[in-house]
């Protein structure tokens, strides 16, 4: 949403991007209807905002700070300054670490708002037992990842496991292999399970996206003899930009720090194959016998950046910001 | 091969729809039978488990949630798990639709600035924190107790919920607002008596959400309360699983009763979700 | 101006309604911290253990006996799952929160070395440790840790089975390297899982065989160079060591399910279903195995045998043994009850009490301990396990006691999992246990 910049602060030169965000951030504000008084804004922000500074965003600064020091003990924290940085650059399972979680920040949004949407038409355009399917098609959304991973560890289970029954029943046996042990395949046995989990609920937002578009416009392209493919890419799918955009960012957070699903499965996984960041993290503030902290904050303070450099890319690739009229 | 009778058009649309039906089925399955599976295994011991795992309970061990409720105090972990995640959505909801609404209606200074706070602190792993926030529990006198389980819990979901409903927020119509406001309603009656119902389905949406993760949430829950009275629910259940022979007839019992009260919200909420969905658009 | 006062009154009420929820909700546990003067001391103790019966047991019938004979002392025993006990003590010990007695194994002597743990010089009886147990838990000349639970890792067998191959142990019990690799080729072609190890959920049980083997080859004073990353695992040695292990590996040893089998489904794969021929594991195989078959115990009557682990030609040391401490209890140095704690602590130090472990738990103690006097249905387990003790020279303490952070890491990822699942070869393994590892 482009707001006009006083006169005054207006430069000769067309301010580059930071510089337009910045404006943007701390524009005075436009029409009187979206004024309103000081204590009414506080009233409404102060809560939130207060638990956010204590709870969050004080133990987040800590985190930061500590990146710069090798924490033993509260008392004995010794300044290295950028030398945890320097030791990631070269650390491999860290390294290891950010190929799996990228390779499943990319692949699996994609997927996940994917079959959420095309769940989420099937229902909307009517199939038999649309209520019951809803339910069922969102209960992997509802068992928590203890449940979750552990069902699917039975399920990748190498002697008696769903998978690998199916794989020998059809004649396939020479398939079955130990899923979860295996270096080559334990990642995308991880991802799969995390997106079953998932579709459910990328299914639920876009069916109450769909639901909340004007049927006129959906009517209408019906009557132009529109098929379903082109109905799909050129109407449904800009209207319902914001929505899925919105899916898709969360889904991409959702990825870059996953971390129970793994930890309950594999626990990092043959030979590192599924440790994440968010696993190594935990492992080196928790599991590795030195007590530091530091080194897992710094760790925690790159990918902070990295997640947030990723999403305020994506909002400035794709965001629109109109708002629906109609 | 002799012609079809029926039209070539209808033909297609038969297959695709026999096509689509299968697909369906398919997913149905894939989706529901994990679940059912465990239901399954909830009502069998662990011998007849370990003896034949796909088969269904001949006989219905029902005593075995008499057993973990009782037995494993789950009763007690279910009340604590009530109170601390009811009151933790609840908050958390009232909070984050009140900011939510001021980031989205109003504009002010420092409006995106708040906003991107807010919503950056998503970005950060849990895991990291624990530490720097088990210290501020114990400084304001709230280690091992519910109160600060709740807060932690309403600082967990917190930028989550703010993002969600200020994005459907963002996008209700301002002529609403303008009516109302010609109406003579004040801010707050604004928020109270428009934005809040209208805002129905996304709300509802984040408590069902919130809900899932909160009651099932453990890492805070181990380390943030060590009074055995005091624990929640998850606790309850890893109790099974401890390095010992894997009862995995008493696990999937234990995990059955746990997801027991998910489904109630759920169910509960999601017809609010279908109301405010099939409602329409906002006129 | 109509706003204000509704909005007034709905914010008083939210307010009073949010003040009476914050009361429910810290209620209960401010009753139980309020301040008493002239109270008992209470002391904290966190044990793992929930689901071993046995040592479980043990653990209460010492508590129950301390609180009796000191009244002014009070217990408050809880027993948590090894894995969350850690996560949340190691983020409480931090700030001052900790419970003033837990539970710890000697691998986290880092507790130690930060300076989170009492010494208990003071506190306890020395002299009623033993002296190996001891040790493991010195840093700097004080004692950190009470050794209740100690271990042998020993390589349990089926007897009938083994007889069924047509091969029986010789008389020493200690097969040679041919005489091995013979059994488990034959084990393999009969379709009987020669090793059961399973590393699902543990960083170390798929190294048994092969440390074991490396402490036979090297001796214990070269095996400790190459714990201590003075040695490398390119040393001739040890590289022939792992080469005949791969060997084996190659030949079937392992079960397919390996890499995903959990710890106790591994006891459950050796004993019953589907039933292997040998387990090479730690003697605490008791607390899971010597329980009813209905809670996942040894079937009755199960011929259990004990081999010695097979030496290679030219091994330097073929009668040496691990032996290692496993859980013990330590004091927080930031309690505030540790008059209290260090009484319960040095109670549990006796020789009595070390004794009453081995019977009631069937596994060694590094609390020093009478063998001769035990009783009960096990004494012929019992027996046999001494006996392949007899004349053993002990190495005092596993690889993960000596590795820590990358070195640990990349030996549970690498000699544990991916080298016996069969996903390494020698050389690759050799040169990242180097990398991680060689002191510098």
């Amino acid at each position: 949403m482009t707001q006009p910049l006083p006169l005054a602060l207006a430069p000769a030169v067309p301010p580059s991007g930071l510089r337009r965000q910045l404006d943007r951030w701390f524009a005075p504000p436009e029409a009187d209807s979206r004024r309103t008084t000081w204590p009414a804004l506080m009233l409404f922000l102060a809560p939130a905002l207060i638990i956010y500074a204590a709870l969050t965003a004080y133990p987040v600064v800590r985190t930061f700070y500590n990146s710069f020091f090798t924490i033993a003990d509260i008392e004995s924290a010794k300044f290295v300054g950028l030398a945890h940085f320097a030791e990631l650059a070269r650390d491999k399972t860290f390294w290891a670490a950010v190929r799996n979680t990228a390779i499943w920040s990319a692949v699996a949004p994609l997927l996940d708002v994917a079959t959420g949407l095309l769940l989420a038409l099937c229902l909307y355009a009517g199939v038999p037992f649309a209520r019951f399917l809803r339910v069922a098609w969102f209960t992997p959304v509802l068992l928590s990842y203890v449940v979750v991973g552990i069902m699917w560890v039975w399920i990748y289970n190498y002697d008696w496991g769903v998978v690998n029954a199916m794989l020998r029943s059809v004649g396939l046996g020479s398939w079955a292999r130990s899923w979860l042990g295996d270096p080559n395949f334990a990642l995308a046995a991880l991802m799969i399970t995390h997106a079953w989990k998932w579709a459910g609920f990328n299914m639920v937002v876009c069916l109450a996206a769909l639901h909340s578009l004007p049927s006129e416009v959906l009517e209408a392209s019906e009557l132009d003899n529109c098929g379903w493919w082109d109905k799909l890419v050129h109407i449904i799918v800009p209207m319902l930009w914001p929505t899925l955009l919105n899916l898709y960012i969360l889904a991409f957070i959702g990825k870059m720090k996953v971390f129970d699903l793994v930890w309950i499965m594999t626990e990092g996984g043959p030979l590192w194959s599924t440790e994440t960041v968010s696993t190594y993290v935990y492992k080196r503030a928790f599991n590795w016998n030195t007590f530091d902290l530091g080194y897992p904050s710094a760790i925690a303070v790159v990918w902070f950046v990295v997640v947030v450099g990723f999403v305020v890319l994506f909002n400035l690739l794709f965001r629109r910001r109109e708002r629906l009229e109609y | 091969m002799t012609p079809s009778a029926l039209p070539a058009g209808l033909l297609t649309r038969w297959l695709r729809q026999g096509g689509l039906m299968a697909i369906i089925v398919l997913y149905t399955l894939y989706s529901a039978l994990p679940f059912v599976w465990v239901g399954a295994m909830s009502l069998r011991t662990t011998l007849e488990i370990s003896a034949s795992h796909f088969a269904w309970p001949d006989v219905y061990h029902w005593e075995k949630y008499r057993i973990a409720w009782v037995d494993s105090n789950f009763a007690q972990y279910f009340w604590n798990s009530t109170l601390v995640v009811g009151a933790a959505v609840a908050i958390v909801t009232l909070f984050g639709a009140a900011a939510a609404h001021c980031l989205a209606r109003y504009n002010f200074r420092g409006n995106r600035l708040v906003y991107f706070i807010l919503f950056s602190s998503i970005v950060f792993p849990p895991q990291i924190i624990l530490i720097s926030l088990f210290q501020v529990l114990v400084e304001y006198n709230l280690y091992n107790t519910r109160l600060g389980l709740v807060l932690v819990y309403v600082g967990l979901q917190l930028p989550l919920t703010v993002y969600l409903l200020e994005g459907f927020f963002s996008r209700i119509p301002q002529d609403l607002f303008d009516a109302a406001k010609i109406d003579g309603y004040g801010d707050f009656e604004i928020f109270w008596r428009i934005v809040l119902p209208v805002g129905m389905p996304a709300i509802a949406t984040t408590v069902i959400l919130n809900f899932i993760q909160l009651w099932n949430e453990f890492l805070f829950a181990v380390v943030l309360v060590s009074e055995p009275g005091l624990r929640t629910l998850p606790i309850g259940i890893r109790a099974y699983m401890g390095d010992y022979f894997q009862d995995i007839g008493m696990i999937a019992t234990g995990m059955m009763i746990a997801v027991i009260p998910v489904v109630i919200v759920y169910a509960f909420f999601s017809e609010k979700l279908i109301q405010g969905m099939t409602a329409g658009a906002v006129k | 101006m109509p706003t204000i006062r509704p909005l007034l009154l709905r914010g008083t009420l939210a307010v009073l309604s949010g003040a009476f929820c914050c009361a429910t909700l810290s209620l209960p546990a401010s009753a139980q911290g309020a301040g008493k003067a002239t109270e008992p001391q209470t002391v904290t103790m966190w044990s793992h253990w929930p689901d071993e019966a046995a040592k479980r047991g043990f653990v209460e019938e010492r508590v129950k006996r301390f609180e009796a004979t000191n009244t002014q002392c009070k217990v408050n025993l809880q027993f948590i799952q090894k894995s969350d006990l850690y996560a949340s003590v190691k983020t409480s010990v931090r700030t001052g929160q900790a419970p003033d007695i837990f539970w710890l194994e000697p691998d986290e002597i880092a507790f130690a070395k930060s300076g989170y743990l009492e010494p208990l010089d003071s506190h306890i009886e020395l002299k009623n440790l033993e002296d190996w147990a001891r040790s493991e838990w010195t840093v700097n000349g004080k004692v950190y840790g009470l050794p209740v639970e100690a271990y042998t890792v020993e390589l349990y067998y089926n007897k009938d089975l083994i007889k069924k191959l047509g091969m029986e142990p010789p008389a020493s019990m200690q097969m040679t390297q041919a005489q091995f690799t013979e059994l488990v080729k034959k084990a393999a072609a009969a379709g009987i899982t020669p090793l059961a190890n399973g590393v699902g959920d543990r960083p170390y049980p798929g190294a048994y065989f092969l440390q074991e083997v490396l402490l036979r080859k090297l001796g214990p004073d070269d095996y400790k160079l190459l714990l201590t990353g003075k040695l490398s695992f390119t040393d001739p040695r040890v590289i022939e060591a792992m080469t005949w292990v791969k060997q084996l590996v190659d030949a079937g040893a392992y079960p397919k399910s390996f890499s995903t089998m959990k710890l106790g489904e591994s006891h459950y794969y050796f004993h019953t279903n589907p039933g292997a021929l040998m387990f090479p594991i730690a003697s605490w195989y008791t607390g899971r195995a010597f329980v009813a078959p209905e809670k996942g115990g040894q079937p009755k009557g199960f011929p259990l045998g004990i081999m010695k682990y097979p030496a290679l030609e030219n091994s330097k040391c073929p009668e040496c043994k691990t032996l290692a401490v496993g859980g013990s209890y330590v004091m927080y140095s930031r309690s505030k009850n540790k008059e209290c704690a260090g009484k319960l602590l040095n109670s549990i130090a006796t020789v009595e009490n070390g004794t009453r472990w081995l019977e009631e738990v069937l596994l060694q103690t590094g609390i020093r301990s009478d063998a001769n006097r035990m009783q009960g249905i096990w004494v012929l387990y019992f027996k046999e396990l001494q006996e392949r003790s007899k004349g053993a020279k002990f190495f005092v303490g596993t690889p993960l006691h000596y590795l820590s952070g990358k070195c640990a890491d990349t030996f549970s990822q690498v000699l544990n999992r991916a080298f016996p699942a069969g996903q390494m070869s020698v050389q690759d393994a050799a040169t990242q246990m180097d990398a991680a590892c060689k002191a510098s």
